[in-house]
This record gives structure tokens, C-alpha cells and sequence, in this order.
């Protein structure tokens, strides 16, 4: 059963009763909420995320809703809450959403260290996966989000998921937050792509949210092989270039990127060691999408 | 620590814990893992074979310098002191390396 399948009232009062049993990826989820205004997004952007079963062990407990106390009477707010606790200031109340979101991401990084946790987006194709480790002003968001459309699966946004007893990359195919320009920029990219509401003045700036298609929900669990590293580098009418990285640089970069690595001691060290190894690494400087996607495309095919 | 030129002959040793770095190389750069500590370190060539060069026992800094000079097929006196000297700090730092002399005096 999908989230799609429940009316939106229905949706709405289980978001307000016993809460919204969701899946994403490996961690199931309860959401709770007291905002009305988040049922018809919830019903719209988590529409094709399979709905936990009833007897389903419940990672994450999270909640978003009006804070008790004097402050609710002064101005709306949302608080995010994870197992009764709210660890973040509140919010505004319409930014309600994006800090929902936010919060189980947070959740997944703090609470997850039986798997090696990269801070990467990811795609995959053929069973290989392809990471883009995070850097500031990399735009892995606006790649990975025109990859997913141009016939890629999504591994992850956000997370590269990797198990310790294997090396494969575990999906976690959660919506993506667009920022700021990149929203127009996959709209244009993109049409069909299914982009929710602009939140405008988030403490990220404007942030939309992109449903990943619909093959790479339904494929959540299926593992991928971690085969290319490649750090981007959006710059602004620059020439394409995609150019090999020493593996050691590799390392060092997805080493003190990932969320856990100290956390993991050796078993991290190790398994970074055996992905830099296996993996090819490339640095690729764009500034014209449909280029990146025809580079990346052929590196795919050199591999097929 | 002795300086290479004083001509003092102290030597050094490898600690427990540079003996159970588990090591990667790539290119010439060389990570290695400290389990004591938990730290990766990111060693250039001539830091490892400063490591390397005391695996088979202890060996003064003039010793490991030259034995260095020879494996990287540099002339003698051609590696920089100073700079040989900040990377045998940094290994005492890192507790990779000690003192045989201080070595025997905490037994």
C-alpha cells in the first residue's frame, strides 16, 4: 500500500491521530502532525512512498506541530519533534515542511551508524552507482535532480548509505530540496518533473521539493555497487571538463565529508579505502546540463 | 629531540602504534590509519619511508635521513633538514615514533 492510496482526509487523520507510517528506504517512519496545512503536501509529494506495516519496527518517531506554551499565541510556529523531543528551534509555521524534512534527515545522521554514512548524492544505473560527495556551491542537488529525469535511479540526495558488511550502497530515494536558482534551472530542465511549493526566506534561502520518479521509490531497496566517485563543480559558462582525480584526493574528500567517519573508526577508514580503490574518480567542471548528462552518460557506457 | 647537525646520535624507534597503522598507498601519497587514536593520517613519500626506515630497529636520525636520501635515489644531504626535522616532530607528536632512550627510561 502507497501513501497515494489513502484519501487525503484519511491521510490527514492519521497524520493527526497515531501518525503516518511511511517508508524511506531502510528506516521506517512515523509522522505525526497537527498542521493542517501539511496533510494535502504530505498527500501530494509522498504520494508513491510505500506505507509501513502495521507491525513494522518504527525507526523514527518525528513529528511537526504547534509548540505548546505562551509562544504559540504570539506567532505561528512548528516545532520538529523526534521521539517527544524538539531538538531545533521552531520554525515559522510555513516553513513547517522543509523543516519536517530537515529533521529526518537530521534523524538519519545522527542515529544511523551501523552504516557508513557519506554526505553524497547518488545515482544508479546497471547495478553501478554513481556518488557526488558534497561541496559547497557543487550543485550535486541540481545534478543528481536532472540525472533522476534523464534516465538514471536515484540512490540519494543527500546520503550515500554504504553497508559495512558488503560495500553496497544502500538507496534512500527522499525527496530533494531544491534551492534557489536550481529550482527554476529543473524547471526549465525538466517540465514534468514533479517540483512542490517554493518556501521562500527558509533558513536555507527559497527550497522546493523535488519527487523523485516513480521507478526509484518503488526500487528503494534494491542495493547498487559503489563504481564512479565525481565532485562537481557547477561554474558559471564554463567548458565542460571531466578530468581523472587522484584517488588519494578522493579519499581525503570523501573521508572528511562523510557524517560518521570518526564515529566508525577503522570501519570506515576501510571502507572508504575499498571504494576510492574500486571506484574511478573524476573532478567535472559544467555549466550546461545537458553536457554533464552526456559525459556521465558515456562513462556509463565505457563501463557497459 | 637532536638536531642533524649537532652530531648527537640518539636513536628512534617505532611506538606499538605506528607498527599497527593499516596503510594505503596512492600515487605518492600515503594514508594510513592509527587505531590508538582513530586518526587517518595523509603522510607525502618521505614521512613513510621515515616510518619504514625504523621498522627493522632503532636507527639514529641521521641514519634514517640517509636511508631515506638512498631509497628516493636523491643525492646524500640533498632532503632539507629542516624539513626532515619537522616531519620526525610531527611523528613524536602523532606517537608513531619515540626516543629509544626515553623508551628504555619509562620501562
Amino acid at each position: 500500500m502507497i501513501v497515494g492510496d489513502l484519501s487525503r482526509q484519511e491521510l490527514e487523520r492519521r497524520l493527526t491521530g497515531a501518525g503516518l507510517g511511511i517508508q524511506f528506504g531502510p528506516f521506517n517512519l512515523r509522522i505525526s502532525s497537527n498542521l493542517p496545512s501539511l496533510a494535502s503536501l504530505a498527500h501530494q509529494l509522498y504520494e508513491p512512498y510505500p506505507m509501513v506495516e502495521a507491525v513494522a519496527i518504527i525507526d523514527f518517531h518525528v513529528g511537526i506541530g504547534s509548540p505548546r506554551g505562551l509562544r504559540r499565541w504570539f506567532r505561528r510556529q512548528a516545532s520538529f519533534s523526534i521521539d517527544g523531543q524538539s531538538p531545533f528551534a521552531p520554525y515559522t509555521v510555513e516553513h513547517a515542511f522543509p523543516a519536517l524534512e530537515w529533521g529526518i534527515n537530521w534523524c538519519v545522521a545522527t542515529r544511523s551508524h551501523h552504516l557508513l554514512m557519506l554526505h553524497s548524492a547518488g545515482v544508479e544505473r546497471n547495478g553501478s552507482a554513481m556518488l557526488f560527495p558534497a561541496s559547497p556551491g557543487g550543485g550535486k542537488s541540481t545534478l543528481c535532480t536532472a540525472l533522476i529525469h534523464s534516465g538514471w535511479r536515484l540512490m540519494s540526495d543527500e546520503f550515500g548509505l554504504v553497508r559495512p558488511e558488503d560495500g553496497m550502497l544502500l538507496p534512500l530515494p527522499r525527496l530533494i530540496p531544491l534551492k534557489n536558482e536550481s529550482i527554476a534551472v529543473i524547471g526549465r530542465f525538466r517540465p514534468e518533473a514533479i517540483i512542490g511549493p517554493s518556501f521562500l526566506g527558509t533558513r536555507k534561502g527559497t527550497v522546493a521539493h523535488v519527487r523523485p520518479p516513480a521507478d526509484s521509490i518503488r526500487r528503494m531497496h534494491e542495493t547498487a555497487r559503489p563504481r564512479w566517485f565525481v565532485f562537481p563543480r557547477w561554474i558559471a559558462n564554463a567548458p565542460l571538463l571531466l578530468k581523472p582525480m587522484a584517488k588519494s584526493q578522493a579519499f581525503l574528500m570523501v573521508a572528511t565529508n562523510a557524517f560518521n567517519y570518526d564515529v566508525l573508526d577503522e570501519t570506515a577508514f576501510r571502507l572508504v579505502a575499498d571504494m576510492v580503490r574500486a571506484c574511478d574518480c573524476y573532478s567535472l567542471s559544467y555549466s550546461d546540463l545537458d553536457e554533464a548528462i552526456a559525459a556521465l552518460d558515456e562513462l556509463s557506457r565505457d563501463d557497459g | 629531540m637532536d638536531d642533524l647537525s649537532s652530531g648527537k646520535a640518539e636513536a628512534f624507534i617505532l611506538t606499538p602504534a605506528a607498527r599497527s597503522l593499516r596503510w594505503q598507498d596512492w600515487e605518492d601519497i600515503y594514508i594510513a590509519y592509527q587505531a590508538s587514536s582513530a586518526e587517518t593520517h595523509f603522510f607525502n613519500e618521505t614521512t613513510a619511508l621515515i616510518l619504514q626506515s625504523l621498522e627493522h630497529g632503532p636507527i639514529t636520525l641521521a641514519e634514517a635521513k640517509e636511508w631515506t636520501e638512498a631509497v628516493l635515489g636523491v643525492d646524500r644531504g640533498e632532503l632539507a633538514a629542516g624539513d626532515f626535522e619537522f616531519a620526525i616532530e610531527r611523528l613524536q607528536e602523532l606517537g608513531l615514533i619515540e626516543s629509544l632512550d626515553e623508551a628504555i627510561a619509562l620501562q
